[in-house]
């Protein structure tokens, strides 16, 4: 593994080996043994870990507790959960993300398709209605 | 005055001790609640067991309040988001397909959005410390020097965009894997690699810059 290599997986992952992808870990121990400057790295990134794991507290009971009872409360405003029909549930698996705007493309089209609107003339009847007055004694 | 009615009293008029109980009320109160795995929870919820839905939150909310907290950086939004991820589950719980859907990767993507959403309006962006707990060393010298590290933190935090804040949460806080806290976020796990790489170098960066 080239160091690069490695300190992009730092970066990522951080510095627990846990953490790393399983076909690179080996190959990032024995680089992180062997490289001096690779271990000041990790020891940065180890360091980061720390920090960032200390400033998130546990949460706190009584907030916890706070918090189950709004829950509580709030549920008891709500109605029951009520089941999907069976219908739609039966359809849900067919019906994938984008599907609605696949129809609504689908249906354009096929209005898009239809015969065109007739020229005003001829929807008017103005010829027939010209030569009927023409016609006329 | 007749002491009763010609009629009997709809149901929400009668006292409480005096409505009709659910029909397997018996078989409910038996439930181990403790005992049952999510799912089993999740499905008596569906069909109506509130306290078995507040069995269910029991177990998530911790869990959810901390990832809620490292997006929002505030206790007080923290505690509104996960209320109304649960809520949500609460009205789609009868919809639920476990079969389809890992719950608690439901509630994770449930959580984290909601949580980015809020830190995206307006006045929502500043962290009040909430990252900044009390440090437990002993020594003032050190405490003050760790204090100010948790602040410098704290404050580099803030300046996350809220996504690269929910992938951090995932990822480093619940230790989801790389696959689990891309589905949570709805991204790719390569994605998902850029916000962890783009929010720890910003942090490394700002941290080292505030050192030296």
């Amino acid at each position: 593994m080239k160091p690069g290599r490695f300190i992009r997986l730092l970066d990522t992952h951080g510095a627990d080996p846990a953490r790393w992808p399983e076909a690179e870990r080996a190959a990032a121990l024995a680089l992180l043994e062997r490289s001096a400057e690779m271990r000041a790295a990790h020891d940065a990134a180890a360091a980061l870990d720390a920090a960032l794991r200390d400033s998130l507290p546990e949460p706190d009971p009584a907030a916890l507790a706070r918090m189950r009872g709004r829950l509580a409360r709030a549920m008891a405003r709500e109605p029951l959960p009520r089941a999907e029909p069976a219908l739609l549930r039966w359809l849900r698996p067919f019906a994938p993300f984008g599907a609605g705007a696949l129809v609504t493309l689908m249906l354009c089209g096929v209005w898009l398709s239809r015969p065109g609107i007739p020229e005003p003339d001829e929807f008017l009847g103005a010829p027939r209605l010209m030569a009927m007055m023409e016609a006329r004694p | 005055m007749p002491d009763a009615l010609p009629f009997p009293p709809l149901p929400w008029e009668a006292p409480i001790t005096e409505r009709p109980l659910p029909k397997d009320a018996g078989t409910r109160l038996l439930r181990d609640l403790p005992a049952a795995d999510d799912a089993t929870l999740l499905g008596w919820a569906a069909a109506g067991d509130r306290r078995a839905f507040d069995q269910l939150a029991g177990r998530h909310l911790p869990v959810l309040y901390r990832v809620a907290l490292r997006i929002t950086g505030q206790p007080a939004e923290a505690e509104e988001v996960v209320q109304e991820a649960m809520l949500r589950l609460w009205r789609h719980a009868a919809r639920f397909d476990p079969g389809r859907a890992q719950l608690g990767t439901w509630l994770y993507r449930i959580t984290a959005n909601l949580a980015i959403d809020r830190m995206r309006r307006p006045a929502a962006h500043l962290l009040d410390g909430a990252q900044n707990p009390e440090d437990p060393a002993p020594d003032p010298e050190a405490r003050l020097v760790e204090r100010q590290r948790q602040t410098l933190l704290a404050a580099a935090l803030a300046e996350l965009p809220p996504r690269q804040r929910a992938a951090l949460a995932l990822s480093y806080d619940q230790g989801l894997s790389g696959a689990e806290a891309a589905a949570a976020l709805s991204v790719s796990p390569r994605a998902l690699e850029g916000l962890l790489r783009r929010a720890r170098q910003f942090l490394f960066v700002r941290l080292r810059g505030a050192s030296s």
